[in-house]
């Protein structure tokens, strides 16, 4: 029951923040929509015409990455703020910050799956790939959605406590998509550097998606299993960060 | 939460205790958290933090029917008390017994998205507030005609006055019988006149249901709200009992006539 409401409020709270979003804009969705993919069109013409990365069907590989990638970062980055720019409804009121959290990360979530919608759909088509991996999607996203809630946790509870927090993550995700391999692949990176893709927790979190589309799943379930455990260990070290801060969260606000 | 055995009986603090350490407070910033580290290696890893007591050793119960005011200077522990109290917060120590819905409102200020417009922010408030309700339309409806907003309703809550938003807010809080009522020094923001109004209708809400907790400065609200006194002092309670004899309380251990 309580799981039910949590999600009526939160349900609630994200068609709020996307109706108040739109209002007052000249042409809402549409940007939101454009911004991964002129992302796309962008990154594509640089690697592949301008630096000529030789790999097959490039621009699904990079579309593999790419998209999932922004989700994330976005995500991460809209979320880290919000305790503290919403501090004073969460002191006004009893509400869950939870619900307040979980709202911001669905908000993008709809907003990713629209992009996805209009790249992935006609890339399929182009490449003539089998919509029947497309069922796997919901499964191949769920290590991607639980890293990023789990990391939006974790940050924006260390943004209570430290508000420089703020300022750090949007220059960490800046070299991190460098050290990421999303717009190169991992076997790019001479051995002796692997380590920075191998304690990358991110990565885990992008491949299954990658895997899916891109490989035609051949690593699909190994790369879901270390998704998973990524992202459901990060989720369980957030939790209990949550019940041990939850009293000086509130002081700190 | 366990039941409580005596059915009047709405809520019951035993002993609790909350404390923050007082590091929290030091460091602004992870700039100053790696000065210390780095300048005072020793300080930082070895010493304790010391505890700054809140709220230290209360107990309590609260019954039906019961108005009970809180009073206590800045920083004595009300409003942690309340938000504990709320489910908010828990206690490092002792518990909280109750079954109770309570339901808990600290500031009137704020609406939820000061983009959408105030009837809007009132759905979403209410969805907030009651997530088990289908149709929130009767309750929102009637808290927006309590309110006397009539056309600014329309308007974007950005736009609201102090005093409006706290009319909204207010009406909103009260248009649902609960079982607790915290209401944390939320009424200096609405006019004389809706105070009476509003001082109407919880009267009303207390008889159909259950207890008000309210914190005020105010010892003209506190009369006219409530039956009996509770004043908080570092954390623990100084005084609990009749209204008149609580302000004087209060008034006299700050030197006040």
């Amino acid at each position: 029951m309580e799981l039910k409401f949590f999600w009526v409020q939160v349900r609630e709270l994200t068609i709020a923040s996307l109706k108040s979003r739109y209002r007052k804009t000249f042409a809402g969705f549409v940007w939101v929509v454009l911004n991964p993919l002129l992302l796309f069109g962008v990154q594509s013409l640089v690697f592949k015409s301008f630096l000529k990365i030789e790999l097959s069907n490039y621009y699904l590989f990079l579309l593999g990455g790419l998209l999932p990638w922004v989700f994330l970062s976005s995500t991460i980055q809209m979320s880290t703020p919000i305790f503290v720019t919403q501090s004073h409804l969460l002191r006004s009121f009893k509400i869950n910050p939870m619900v307040i959290l979980s709202a911001q990360i669905f908000d993008n979530f709809i907003n990713f799956m629209a992009s996805l919608f209009f790249t992935l759909i006609p890339f399929y088509y182009f490449y003539h790939k089998s919509f029947l991996g497309l069922s796997l999607l919901p499964i191949a996203l769920l290590p991607l959605l639980i890293g990023t809630m789990a990391l939006s946790l974790l940050l924006s509870l260390t943004n209570v406590f430290f508000r420089d927090t703020n300022f750090v993550v949007g220059f960490a995700f800046n070299l991190l998509f460098y050290l990421t391999p999303i717009f190169y692949p991992k076997n790019f990176i001479p051995p002796s550097w692997h380590w920075i893709v191998d304690y990358n927790p991110i990565l885990y979190l992008l491949e299954p998606f990658r895997q899916l589309i891109y490989f035609d799943g051949h690593q699909f379930l190994i790369s879901l299993m270390k998704g998973l455990f990524v992202s459901i260990t990060l989720l369980v070290v957030g939790i209990i960060t949550w019940k041990r801060k939850r009293n000086v969260f509130y002081h700190r606000l | 939460m366990s039941s409580t055995i005596d059915s009047k009986v709405l809520l019951e603090a035993n002993q609790i205790k909350i404390y923050f350490e007082l590091e929290y407070y030091k460091h602004q910033g992870l700039r100053d958290l790696f000065i210390t580290a780095v300048t005072h290696p020793i300080d930082y890893f070895f010493t304790k933090s010391e505890l700054h007591k809140v709220i230290d050793g209360v107990s309590f119960k609260i019954t039906k029917g019961m108005r009970l005011g809180l009073l206590g200077t800045n920083g004595s522990g009300k409003t942690t008390l309340c938000r504990c109290l709320a489910g908010m917060m828990s206690p490092q120590h002792g518990q909280i017994t109750t079954q109770s819905e309570i339901r808990a409102i600290f500031d009137t200020g704020t609406g939820v998205m000061p983009e959408l417009t105030g009837r809007e922010n009132a759905y979403l408030l209410s969805r907030l507030f009651f997530p088990d309700l289908k149709d929130l339309t009767p309750i929102v409806e009637e808290a927006i005609a309590f309110s006397e907003l009539g056309q600014f309703i329309d308007i974007p809550f950005r736009q609201y006055s102090k005093g409006m938003q706290a009319r909204l807010m207010l009406s909103l809080i009260s248009s649902r019988p609960t079982d607790i009522l915290i209401l944390d020094e939320v009424l200096d923001g609405a006019d004389y006149f809706f105070q009476q109004k509003l001082s109407v209708r919880m009267k009303k809400f207390i008889e159909s249901a259950g207890a008000t907790i309210f914190v005020s400065h105010q010892a003209d609200q506190i009369r006219e709200v409530c039956d009996q006194v509770m004043v908080l002092e570092n954390g623990k309670i100084a005084f609990w009992g009749n209204v008149e004899e609580g302000i004087q309380f209060y008034q006299q251990q700050h030197g006040q006539s």
